[in-house]
């Protein structure tokens, strides 16, 4: 059921993006620097967040159980094994876009 | 054979729609956190990486790759979100309400989409990085 209401906290925060774009698109930009800096909006975020890695860690282990990896006769026999792959690879990806957007 | 027909449109659509919604679950995985962080958690309270940093870079709107990182993760997330909630719903005992739980749904997914591309195309097309720094 958690997993189901993660979707919740994913919908709602698209759509409280949305809201910031629109603010920016208007030109209006201490308007959005007061919504991203409102501790309300803060707060969210930081539950969406965690719903968000709740989110990834559910699916990667539903990867695992559907798409069992075969390595000779041997082959994957716990979604952990895809939880911690996939999670190596969300920090990979996570870096990356902070390096092409950020720090380059 | 019209029957047939139909039941094999509705049947390719049905796959389809699900097939976005798996895409949307993993997009939600692996690039909706990172933008959660940087965007809404680490700006507004000065964290790494965007301490130093621009508004500019915080908000991602300053290239073609960056717009589409946006519209790619917010658009998939939305996808996804609505669509589970939305199949959840009914499963909740709002079975009656399941066409009216699915139309307003997809209504959502595609007001949201649209305003999306709206907002972003608005944003690449007429950014003015002056006006940022007037208020940093």
């Amino acid at each position: 059921m958690i997993r189901e209401l993660t979707s919740f906290f994913i919908s709602i925060y698209a759509i409280i993006y949305i809201y910031q774009l629109s603010l920016l698109a208007s030109g209006d930009f201490s308007s959005y620097d007061l919504f991203v800096r409102n501790p309300a909006t803060i707060g969210f975020s930081i539950i969406a967040l965690f719903f968000t890695l709740y989110h990834a860690v559910t699916w990667f282990s539903l990867m695992g159980r559907i798409q069992v990896v075969k390595l000779g006769p041997k082959k994957t026999a716990t979604p952990l094994q895809a939880i911690a792959i996939n999670l190596l690879l969300l920090l990979i990806i996570a870096y990356a876009i902070v390096y092409l957007f950020i720090l380059r | 054979m019209d029957k047939v027909k139909k039941e094999y449109k509705s049947d390719k659509l049905h796959a389809l729609l699900w097939g976005v919604f798996s895409v949307g679950g993993f997009i939600a995985a692996f690039l909706l956190p990172v933008l959660i962080y940087i965007d809404n958690i680490a700006y507004p309270l000065g964290l790494w990486p965007v301490a130093n940093s621009s508004l500019i870079k915080i908000v991602f709107m300053v290239s073609l790759l960056s717009t589409i990182f946006v519209f790619i993760t917010i658009g998939g997330s939305l996808f996804h979100g609505i669509f589970r909630f939305k199949t959840t719903l009914p499963e909740l005992g709002l079975k009656r309400a399941s066409s009216l739980i699915s139309a307003v749904g997809y209504i959502i997914i595609a007001v949201g989409l649209i305003a999306l591309a709206y907002y972003l195309f608005q944003l690449y097309h007429g950014f003015d990085p002056s006006l940022f720094h007037r208020i940093i």
